[in-house]
């Protein structure tokens, strides 16, 4: 089967030209129920372009419980997020039944943007509008918690904690 | 003030002499009496300023309290755009960004509309600073997602009540 990018929304500004040249780049991945594609914690060196199946996200948000982030389904991309921080999991990605699909090395997209590549320019931007409105979410979510934390005590701790949270505010 | 000033900006430091110059011929220079808003929270995406001069104050509506100062952030110091997040974004700005009480500010403003119009037009430079902007955008958000998890924790550590439910709020979509 050939590699194809066209059914996903990331890849979708991109003229076939652009979307070849990082086609040309993808290996085939596949998946059996339960392995994990990422694991939280350890490295993430590749998007994944998932053609079939669906995966499971769940990140150990209290130490010892995992917390079930989503469920996604076939056409999808994860992995986005190494591409352009460093590259360490932030979240475990498992199969929750065979899936299949296709990796783009992170190094060799880096080398690409770096390169000037109008393609990887494209991806890039395409993933900066998916972070900027996670962000916005995560902005309120951090003005939920901060309030909590106000009412929660008038603990000197809890104050710091705030502020620390604060730090990384993006408008 | 010069519109030549974006160019010692450190967002813009990557860019080519000529890729800066795109910039500043859409760029305009602006004026904002102190107190006067720069950018609304809740209102439109913002364009992105790069502060020349002055002192701005950002704040946050906190539910169940008022406004709440975010940070004091002064021209001179080593940080000097605000509203990166609006060029790349649809939803409308997370917090207010006003020019302090203690004299004007100056500015050099980016329209939002002229950077969206050079990326349409598959803009080399535009796309550049889109990349920048967004490995900014994701350390930031990685680094506030290992905040909020903490605070969770913490919160958790102290045995908080309902917590289930305020929890699932906190961390839906994660972007992996």
């Amino acid at each position: 089967m050939q590699p194809t990018l066209e059914t996903l929304p990331l890849f979708r500004s991109l003229t076939p030209e652009e979307r070849s040249e990082l086609e040309s780049l993808l290996e085939p991945a596949s998946f059996a129920e339960g392995e994990d594609l990422i694991t939280e914690g350890g490295p993430e060196e590749h998007l994944y372009a998932l053609t079939s199946g669906e995966v499971e996200v769940h990140k150990e948000v209290v130490p010892g419980r995992r917390q079930h982030l989503a469920t996604m389904r076939a056409p999808t991309v994860v992995g986005e997020m190494g591409l352009m921080t460093t590259p360490k999991a932030t979240a475990t990605v498992t199969a929750k039944s065979d899936t299949a699909g296709w990796r783009l090395p992170r190094a060799a997209f880096l080398e690409k943007l770096d390169a000037g590549s109008v393609a990887a320019h494209k991806v890039a931007y395409e993933i900066g509008r998916t972070i900027a409105g996670r962000m916005a979410d995560t902005d309120e979510a951090v003005a939920r918690i901060v309030a909590r934390l106000d009412d929660a005590s008038s603990d000197r701790d809890f104050e710091v904690f705030g502020d620390k949270l604060m730090r990384d505010w993006s408008f | 003030m010069s519109q030549n000033d974006i160019k010692t900006a450190r967002i813009f430091d990557f860019l080519t002499e000529e890729e800066s110059e795109e910039f500043v011929r859409v760029s305009e220079p602006v004026v904002f009496a102190p107190g006067e808003t720069i950018i609304e929270e809740g209102g439109e995406p913002s364009s992105l300023f790069v502060l020349t001069s002055g002192v701005v104050e950002v704040t946050k509506r906190v539910p169940g309290d008022g406004p709440r100062k975010l940070a004091e952030i002064d021209a001179g110091d080593g940080r000097t755009v605000v509203g990166e997040r609006g060029l790349l974004g649809s939803s409308g700005a997370s917090a207010t960004v006003r020019a302090g009480s203690g004299g004007p500010v100056e500015a050099i403003k980016i329209p939002r509309e002229a950077f969206r119009a050079m990326i349409r037009a598959g803009n080399p430079a535009a796309y550049k600073l889109a990349t920048r902007i967004t490995r900014l955008l994701a350390r930031r958000l990685t680094r506030l997602d290992e905040e909020v998890v903490g605070a969770i924790r913490e919160l958790d550590r102290r045995g908080e009540t309902d917590l289930d439910v305020f929890r699932d709020k906190l961390v839906t979509e994660w972007t992996i």
